[in-house]
């Protein structure tokens, strides 16, 4: 509001070529520094000036965090791979068209031209009192501006709530925790850690302030595909107002693999609906070794949204996310209108 | 008419400056020594400014001068440009100029406001509770205007209190509008009698949002003085009538303002007169002795750039078994945000009259006011909210009577020469000047294959439905009176002075098109003049209402027909006989009896200038403006001109109709809709500009589209600040949220009542495309399933899911 | 300002009191006056390559590419909508991929092509087939959204010269148009692709 908009305050600007490079200027600035990546995220929060950072460091240089490559038998895609290339890199599409899909359904051509998968899978909450700048628990203050009985929550949580109802905003990462992939992390320290996307996201419960487990100083560099679900039968779908620039109202994906009509092994995550992604584990259980079929998908999704809590505006993510759900075990029927 | 200009396409002057990125918008002008300017928005929703302290902010380096209110001229009462009572969130109460953005940005950020708060209210129907908090401390409510006097301007009306009591929100907790004591109203034939008559009575709420203008072009602006005259690059929908408004808002006289703005980024009523935000860096220009320019950001925009008035309608419809309606009883009331007053209400009441011809009806509103963004007419401001909270009344009366959409409607409209409105003093109700919606409904369900679609709407295949919806936008379509100038010079060409907005619908060329027409020039040798006060232009129409294309045709036909008279004067002079042995033809005048004998308009223009007088216009027309006065002076001399004010008749009051066809696809697993198909007809009489009038008819639908599904604004209720401040979030219409293809058509059935009959065509689109797609969604999944827009897919699939409407129909701002 | 809305909302919580004593911390880092270096940030003084130029430019830390263009080179053909990446007005050619000017730090295409709406015209004023379909066709209307739709075209096209309808819709999608008659904008940025095939 008052606070004065799209004149990003000055700051200092590093363009280091290396992981090592850009973690030493990380060290020098510490609180005071800002990881760039593609900059979609990372330039609304200068832009309104709310995040002030001395220092920005741009990854853009570094070449090592850039490009998809073979590795065993799997992909390892660089941190810093825009979307566009993961959507139109001939790997993906050929094993792991989940991840295409997901990435194509991120905002707009222009935005996946310039965003990066690393990128996608950190972005901040899109919650629109916290990203207005509003003292919320998850900025550092004592309350919750969106879970109070007058507040505008259409878009927020309905599980997994633990003072902030903000929501994970990123569409790749409900594909990649089905795709099992590996989170590579540089830790602040330079050790490399792997953690599985699953655990990659946190939620309030774990820290309020983050979306992932990136402590300060630390990089992700790369996501590793395994051969795992390479092939699988996939299901991706994402639901919007508009069909371009709009963050999800609720997406799922799933990776399935099937012995005659029964599922062997199914993998399902949903994102819109929690502060992190939610890869459904007790749904899983229930359907694997089950038909495929509305039945198994019925049981499935209602365990699906056991203990959402819905707030005043957000109750219909309740059946969207059971519905959607289904559809990721049972599929979807085709409409053939004669048109 | 029509004939080797008139309705044919052409290709506009200005377009290889718009593809080459030449075409130069407000904020593409620098200047010599320009500063920028940034301002300080109130964070709270009503409040007084006690103190400002600058004294850091000036003291940063590069700060050259603070604008506050104290150094804006009093405009009795009327928003101003920058306040000490901030009446909503986002209102700019100080501008600083300083040498770049960030310096400007700096320094706002240093300045320290004492705001006191005082009590606000976000949505109308709270300020009407007993004990209601008042948006503004002098009341919460504009009463009626005062009966027009003879020659005066139409006075404001006056600003009240209304509360209304407990037991009138009683209906409140059923989700219906409660209805306490108006502000307004009217009524004709035997309301009661009407619904005594009927086989069925529909009574039913609903509630259409707010939404911003958000023209691509934001208000920015960029001024400076030089000899005492204010030179301002800024963006209206009006360059002749916003000179005067800078004026005012600045202070000064009309005549030393000039205003440049060739190219216009969209507008949407939001920038009809201009903008009050204008008189900031003509004012700081001045204070600071530099230019100032002003940039205005998207969020500022999202604050100061006007919206739509939202309003909760009820209403209550009688039908006869054969759908004809008896009696229509219809209450509004109307959120006109922190300023106003405005009368979308009012347009919303006739245009229901006028569509539906009620043999009784009543219309009742209130006009509130609220500590929310500032609200304007925005494209069919009134007819269009009325759509969209009757015509899925229609289409559920149609359902519930057994009878086909497109029927209900087609028994109910109106006809040639239809009347509608209240009765007036005179005792007589108002009636159009034309109307062919039947014929409109009968071309239309033919090129959509109404009766094919149709067979199918309801159906289910896996999760989808489809549904069909059918909507009549109307919207009043052309002003009169209004003033032309041209001149055939010694050069051979034509000149027309246009002083419309150039906001690429081209009817500020059109315009010309008609003159060339009667003068049969060629088009190659026309030079429309536009777009800078300083070119000297005639006294023309907002180009708002879709008015430019009637008002303006109209007026270019009298100068054109003035300017074919003089040309037949003056070879009669020269040549012999009478002038009414001339006539006008491939460059020439000549005698109709003998075609070689005549003078070429390279002569004659020079005869003209010879000649003087009214022939080049040294001696003017009595009638006309004087702003068309001083300019046809100033030009006068350099050749022979056409000047005169459009003195034709009209027969009644001039609206336009197009007509919304749709096809939706609901996704009953998550709510989602797609628009599958959309036909737009128009009854806007005879085509101009067929690539331009259709391009109008696909643009206003695609905007009513929008409405329907999910474009929206979000004021936060317990704070009183917008939420919506972002595209992701008010949610403007993507080229992948339309069918690939849309259709578009138009009857080009004259208007008889002007003499090109040409009517205009921008807003009726809207409307159509509003009511026509909620028409089809409750067509597809049921007429019950919601009652506000947009019609998003938690509101179809949480009622889908339980089996019954589950949003809060009156709450606002969702 | 002494009245943030964060200040504001804190004073609603406590009841509505007037919150005017609590400042607003100045933190930016300075402005333009005295915008300093530190040890191995980048310099400011750069070359950028447009429309197939390369100019010296004096350009800010955060000074985003939009900026760059229309207020140091002049180039206003390049338009800011939203300043937000959620329009496209802005969009121009970065080694031929088609970005968001308004959300790219100018020193992060330092050595890259870029290519705006002025750029696109041949010699001698002959205009580019895109443009010269948008002519034909009477593409857009106010067109403050034109120079980023066609740019966004024009870059698509070099990846996929013979678009269906249906891709070239996704091609240009973010890319907002309020005048909205998107039918006959697809229709002119086909005409446009047509031209071009006929031209290569």
């Amino acid at each position: 509001m008052a606070v004065i908009r799209d004149v990003m305050p000055a700051f200092e600007l590093f363009q280091p070529t290396s992981v090592e490079a850009a973690q030493a200027v990380l060290d020098r600035y510490g609180a005071g520094a800002w990881v760039l990546a593609g900059g979609l995220d990372s330039l609304d929060w200068l832009k309104d000036r709310i995040r002030r950072p001395q220092a920005v460091v741009d990854l853009g240089a570094i070449a090592e965090l850039k490009g998809i490559r073979e590795r065993d038998g799997g992909l390892e895609i660089g941190a810093m791979t825009t979307l566009t290339e993961v959507v139109r890199h001939p790997g993906v599409r050929e094993r792991y068209a989940i991840l295409l899909e997901a990435a194509e359904a991120a905002a707009s051509p222009q935005i996946r031209n310039q965003a990066t998968i690393g990128g996608n899978v950190s972005q901040d909450a899109r919650c629109w009192y916290y990203r207005a700048g509003w003292p919320c628990y998850r900025a550092g203050g004592n309350i919750c501006y969106a879970d109070t009985p007058d507040a505008i929550n259409r878009e927020h949580a309905i599980l997994g709530a633990d003072r902030c109802v903000a929501v994970n905003p990123s569409d790749t990462a409900p594909a990649l925790i089905v795709l099992d992939a590996q989170m590579v992390i540089r830790t602040a320290g330079g050790g490399e850690r792997v953690v599985s996307a699953e655990d990659y996201f946190v939620g309030p419960g774990i820290d309020i302030t983050r979306m992932t487990v990136l402590e300060p100083g630390a990089l992700l560099t790369a996501i590793r595909l395994p051969r795992t679900w390479a092939g699988a039968q996939f299901y991706f779908e994402k639901i919007r107002d508009r069909q371009v620039w709009d963050f999800a109202l609720v997406s799922v994906a799933s990776a399935m693999t099937t012995s005659g009509s029964t599922i062997e092994r199914i993998r399902i995550a949903v994102n819109g609906v929690a502060a992190r992604p939610l890869r459904l584990r007790a749904v899983e259980a229930v359907a694997e070794g089950r038909p495929r079929n509305e039945a198994t998908a019925v049981v499935a999704a209602n365990l699906a949204v056991e203990g959402a809590q819905p707030l005043g505006f957000n109750a219909y993510k309740v059946p969207l996310m059971r519905n959607l759900v289904k559809r990721a075990i049972r599929g979807v029927e085709a409409a053939a209108w004669t048109s | 008419m029509a004939g080797t200009l008139v309705g044919r396409n052409y290709t506009p002057p200005d377009l290889v400056a718009k593809v080459t990125g030449r075409a130069k918008y407000a904020e593409d002008f620098r200047a010599e020594g320009m500063l920028f300017t940034k301002l300080l928005l109130s964070p709270m929703p009503h409040a007084r400014v006690r103190d400002i302290d600058t004294s850091a902010a000036l003291s940063l380096p590069g700060v050259r001068a603070i604008l506050t209110a104290y150094d804006l001229p009093d405009l009795d009462g009327q928003e101003r440009a920058l306040t000490n009572e901030p009446r909503y969130a986002g209102e700019p109460i100080l501008a600083v100029a300083a040498v770049d953005e960030l310096t400007a940005a700096d320094a706002v950020e240093r300045i320290q406001v004492d705001l006191e708060p005082l009590p606000f209210v976000t949505n109308a129907l709270d300020t009407l509770r007993p004990g209601g908090p008042n948006p503004r401390l002098d009341g919460n409510v504009w009463g009626p205007p005062p009966p027009p006097r003879e020659g005066a301007p139409p006075a404001a009306p006056p600003f009240e209190t209304l509360k209304w009591t407990t037991e009138d929100f009683a209906e409140e907790a059923q989700g219906r509008l409660p209805m306490g004591k108006p502000a307004e109203e009217w009524s004709y034939g035997d309301l009661e009698g009407g619904f005594a008559a009927s086989a069925l009575v529909l009574d039913e709420t609903f509630v259409v949002q707010s939404t911003g203008h958000h023209p691509m072009e934001t208000r920015s602006a960029m001024a400076y003085w030089r000899n005492g005259k204010l030179f301002i690059h800024a963006s209206t929908q009006s360059v002749a009538q916003t000179r005067g408004n800078i004026a005012r808002w600045v202070g000064i006289a009309p005549e030393d303002v000039i205003l440049i703005c060739e190219y216009t980024g969209g507008g949407f009523g939001s920038k009809g007169g201009g903008a009050v935000s204008m008189s900031i860096p003509a004012l700081l220009a001045r204070k600071a002795n530099a230019p100032v320019m002003m940039r205005i950001t998207r969020e500022d925009e999202s604050y100061i750039g006007r919206a739509r008035t939202n309003m909760t309608g009820r209403v209550k419809i009688g039908f006869a078994k054969d759908g004809r309606i008896t009696a229509l009883d219809f209450f509004i009331v109307q959120d006109t945000g922190a300023y106003g007053p405005l009368g979308d209400h009012r347009s919303a009441g006739n245009a229901a009259s006028l569509i539906y011809q009620p043999p009784a009806m009543r219309w009742r509103a209130v006009n509130v006011a609220t500590n929310t963004p500032p609200r304007s007419q925005q494209r069919s401001p009134g007819p269009m909210q009325g759509n969209g909270i009757i015509e899925p009344v229609m289409t559920k009366a149609a359902k519930q009577l057994g009878l086909d959409q497109v029927a209900i409607r087609r028994i109910n409209s109106p006809e040639g020469k239809a009347p509608f409105g209240p009765v007036l003093p005179s005792g007589r109700r108002n009636h159009v000047t034309s109307a062919f919606v039947k014929e409109a409904l009968d071309r239309g369900a033919a090129l959509f294959d109404w009766e094919e679609r149709k067979a199918r709407a309801g159906k289910r295949q896996g999760s989808k439905v489809r549904g069909v919806g059918v909507a009549v936008g109307p919207h009043g379509a052309g002003s009169i009176g209004y003033d032309s100038i041209m001149t055939i010079r010694p050069d051979g060409r034509l000149y027309v002075q246009s002083g419309a907005g150039n906001l690429g619908t081209h009817s500020m060329i059109d315009l010309a098109r008609v003159a060339a027409e009667i003068l049969d020039v060629p088009w190659e040798k026309v030079e429309v003049v536009w777009g800078d006060t300083g070119k000297h232009l005639p006294w023309t129409c907002l180009s708002v209402g879709s008015q430019t294309t009637h008002a303006m045709t109209r007026a270019n036909h009298a100068g054109a027909m003035d300017a074919r008279r003089k040309l037949q004067e003056i070879a009669a002079r020269d040549l012999g006989g009478s002038p009414e042995d001339y006539t006008v033809g491939r460059e020439r005048v000549y005698r109709r009896d003998a075609p070689s004998r005549g003078l070429t308009y390279v002569q004659a223009a020079r005869r003209a200038i010879e000649l003087g007088g009214r022939y080049d216009g040294h001696d003017l027309p009595g009638d006309i403006n004087p702003m068309t006065r001083a300019s046809a002076t100033a030009l006068a001399g350099l050749g022979l001109m056409g000047v005169a004010k459009d003195n034709y008749g009209r027969d009644g009051v001039t609206y336009s109709f197009v007509i919304g066809f749709a096809e939706v696809e609901v996704d009953i697993e998550t709510g989602s809709v797609r628009v599958v198909d959309y036909l737009g007809i128009g009854d806007v009489g005879t085509v101009v500009n067929p690539r331009s009038l259709l391009a109008q008819i696909k643009g206003g639908s695609c905007l009513g589209i929008a409405h329907a599904l999910f474009q929206k604004s979000v004021v936060e209720p317990r704070y009183g600040v917008s939420l919506t401040d972002r595209f992701h979030y008010s949610k403007p219409l993507t080229i992948l949220d339309v069918p690939r293809q849309m259709q578009a058509d138009a009857l080009d059935l004259p208007d008889p009542e002007t003499p090109v009959g040409a009517r205009g065509v921008g807003e009726p689109p809207v409307g159509a495309a509003y009511g026509a797609v909620m028409s089809a969604i409750a067509d597809a999944v049921g007429e019950d399933v919601f009652r506000r827009a947009p019609v998003t897919s938690d509101i179809i699939l949480m009622s889908l899911e339980h089996g019954r409407r589950m949003h809060e129909p009156l709450r606002m701002h969702v | 300002m002494s009245l943030s809305r964060r200040n504001f909302i804190k004073g609603v919580i406590a009841g509505g009191a007037a919150a005017s004593s609590a400042a607003y911390l100045f933190r930016g880092a300075g402005s333009l006056f005295g915008q300093t270096s530190a040890p191995g940030s980048v310099e400011r003084l750069l070359s950028l390559t447009v429309n197939g130029q390369t100019r010296r430019v004096d350009v800010l830390k955060q000074e985003t590419l939009a900026m760059t263009l229309r207020y140091k080179l002049g180039l206003t053909g390049t338009k800011i909508g939203c300043d937000r990446a959620e329009c496209g007005a802005c969009t121009v050619l970065i080694d031929d991929v088609p970005h968001y000017s308004c959300s790219v730090l100018t020193h992060t295409v330092r050595g890259r092509r870029i290519v705006t709406i002025e750029g696109l015209e041949g010699p001698g004023g002959v205009l580019h087939p895109v443009q010269q379909a948008v002519v034909d066709e009477q593409g857009f209307q106010c067109a403050f959204c034109l120079p980023g739709f066609v740019m966004a075209a024009v870059g698509a096209l070099k990846t996929n010269p013979n678009p269906t309808r249906e891709e070239l819709a996704h091609a240009v999608s973010g890319n907002l148009c309020r005048c909205q008659d998107y039918d006959k904008i697809l229709t002119s940025l086909l005409r446009g692709a047509e031209y071009m095939r006929r031209t290569t």
